[in-house]
């Protein structure tokens, strides 16, 4: 297994530390979800570590190397980020907002060369939206726009792409979708997927690994390892709830 | 390649359109000329030497002026709605007419508490351009040294617009102690005329837009990425300190160069490029820049024209036409909000 990503002591905030000590990795060909509770600071510590946000303490290795030592292009080339809500561009065809993925490795007016083309089509056909590469993308529905923004981050050809509550929004059909979606990338094409969600069972059915931002502590492991542990539990500490190892949820 | 043939037959109408307003433009004034003079004199074969004098000598530099003025603010105008996601945008949202008119009141009013008098001179409308441009490149000078430590384009727009406030206030604290003569000199600066440059201020005001027309398309790439986000632009790796220092260097040589020679000039900036997404229905900068600059081009030249109909009885402000213009297509495109 090649280790993509590992953290060290890392510490997330700007001014005050708003997240202590999370030491994880993951690999390459993982499928790996971050849990935790709203405002805990899962969107900060994927925007840390794809490097749009800086960072407390701790260090951050991309591949192996420390991320500061890399260029803007450098580590576009190595992770890619897909926001949680981006905002749409009217007018802005799909097949333009996908092929904007590129962007390092288009011309100076940003013209996508003609080799490229058959891999954006290629990655549009792979997150099922051949058909409406014409379309405007401000008026594809949510499921469709969301797997709009998959289709922009595989074009950029990164190692690790990270997702920001990918499927928040959606319905439970396209919950799935976008999950399997996602797993498929992770093992087929050996690239490191990292998302965040609120979704336990479908994180726990279909990760690899899970990384729990509990109340107090970080921990991380495979699903079953983690829910012989008990590790769930830390998540919502001192609350009533109670995680259900059958169920895969807090009742 | 996304830079479609099929906007050939767009591109084609407009340059026409322009064609025929240009020639429209240069016939109307406080004298008809026809057609088939002017066509002569162009040519240079024309021997009815006042036709030649008021062709040349007016109504050509002032033809060029509008063009200039119209390609800059809108192409300058769209760049800002992209920047700031904002479709109320224009070209001077940063405070950059704000800080011209302050140059220019500081000038004008300035020498009259000296108790000196510029009377239409060629002095005074070289000074009033000048310090118009010193005035817009201060304000643009202050943003760019605080626009490091600004957090996202949200904070910089509103930075713009409390310096452009600061600048009005102290403009009207000029107004209240300055004499009549240096306020309504100002005032009819704020009113934007296309006439009355020289051929060596026209040069000027070229030198500085075409570099601003260059820097523009140069910005292409980076405009389409920002159309899909501040936190997406960052993850591509493109350089959003580097990308608005950009943009904002060409807004200032575009609109400050502008507002210099010709005053503020409201409303075109920022209809234009809506006209432009309208027609075209496309949000590809490589479509949309040089569609506004036609565009631009040919509503300004338009508003020049309006401005002359009145004939031999004076001139209408430019100011006035392109609110008349403006305003309606802006309340249009509210209504058929879709297209914003």
């Amino acid at each position: 297994m090649e280790r993509v990503l590992e953290t060290k002591n890392l510490c997330l905030g700007y001014n005050k530390v708003i997240y202590k000590e999370i030491t994880t990795f993951a690999d390459r060909g993982e499928i790996v979800a971050v849990v935790g509770p709203n405002g805990i600071g899962k969107s900060t510590l994927l925007k840390s570590i794809s490097g749009i946000q800086s960072f407390r303490s701790g260090e951050i290795l991309i591949d192996g190397k420390e991320i500061s030592s890399y260029s803007h292009n450098r580590l576009a080339e190595k992770v890619s980020f897909v926001p949680s809500q981006s905002p749409r561009a009217r007018n802005l065809s799909l097949f333009d907002m996908v092929s904007s993925g590129c962007y390092n490795r288009t011309n100076w007016l940003g013209q996508v060369g003609s080799n490229e083309m058959e891999f954006i089509y290629h990655t549009l056909e792979r997150v099922g939206l051949t058909d409406f590469a014409g379309r405007d993308s401000s008026r594809l529905s949510d499921g469709e726009f969301q797997r709009a923004t998959i289709a922009r981050a595989l074009v950029q050809e990164s190692k690790i792409i990270f997702l920001d509550e990918p499927t928040a929004f959606l319905d439970i059909e396209n919950k799935l979708t976008i999950t399997r979606l996602l797993k498929e990338i992770a093992h087929e094409e050996a690239r490191c997927v990292i998302f965040s969600t609120h979704d336990l069972q479908l994180a726990i059915k279909h990760c690899d690994r899970i990384w729990i931002m509990g109340r107090d502590s970080f921990s991380h492991g495979n699903p079953q390892d983690l829910i012989e542990k008990g590790a769930f539990d830390t998540m919502f500490k001192d609350s009533p709830l109670k995680f259900d190892r059958n169920l895969y949820t807090f009742v | 390649m996304k830079v479609k043939t099929g906007y050939i037959r767009e591109y084609s109408v407009i340059s026409a359109a322009l064609g025929l307003l240009i020639l429209l433009n240069l016939i109307l004034g406080s004298v008809i000329i026809p057609p088939r003079d002017i066509f002569a004199s162009l040519a240079g074969l024309s021997d009815l030497s006042f036709v030649n004098e008021i062709l040349w000598d007016f109504r050509i530099p002032k033809a060029i002026t509008a063009l200039l003025a119209g390609v800059a603010l809108s192409v300058c105008g769209l760049q800002m709605q992209t920047l700031f996601k904002n479709p109320l945008a224009d070209p001077f949202i940063l405070g950059i007419s704000s800080g011209a008119g302050l140059g220019v009141a500081l000038f004008v009013m300035g020498f009259s508490a000296f108790g000196i008098s510029l009377s239409g001179s060629f002095a005074l409308n070289l000074g009033v351009a000048a310090s118009a441009w010193v005035g817009a490149f201060g304000v643009t000078l202050l943003i760019l040294l605080v626009s490091s430590r600004l957090r996202d384009n949200t904070s910089l727009l509103i930075f713009g617009i409390m310096l452009g406030s600061v600048a009005s206030a102290l403009i009207t604290l000029l107004q209240y102690f300055s004499s009549s003569s240096s306020l309504k000199a100002f005032v009819v600066w704020t009113m934007g005329s296309f006439s009355g440059l020289t051929s060596a201020q026209i040069w000027i005001m070229s030198m500085l837009i075409v570099p601003g027309l260059i820097l523009s398309v140069y910005n292409i790439k980076e405009l389409n990425i920002l159309l899909q986000g501040e936190a997406y632009a960052k993850s591509l790796g493109v350089n959003l300190e580097h990308t608005r220092r950009r943009i904002l260097v060409a807004t200032t040589l575009l609109a400050g160069s502008v507002t210099a020679f010709c005053g503020p000039i409201g409303f075109i900036g920022i209809a234009v490029p809506h006209i432009a997404r309208m027609f075209f229905r496309n949000a590809d900068h490589k479509v949309l820049i040089p569609a506004t600059a036609l565009l631009g081009a040919a509503i300004m030249i338009f508003t020049d024209t309006v401005a002359q109909l009145p004939g031999q009885s004076g001139v209408i402000p430019i100011n006035t036409v392109s609110a008349l213009i403006g305003v309606p297509i802006i309340l249009i495109i509210i209504l058929k909000s879709k297209f914003i």
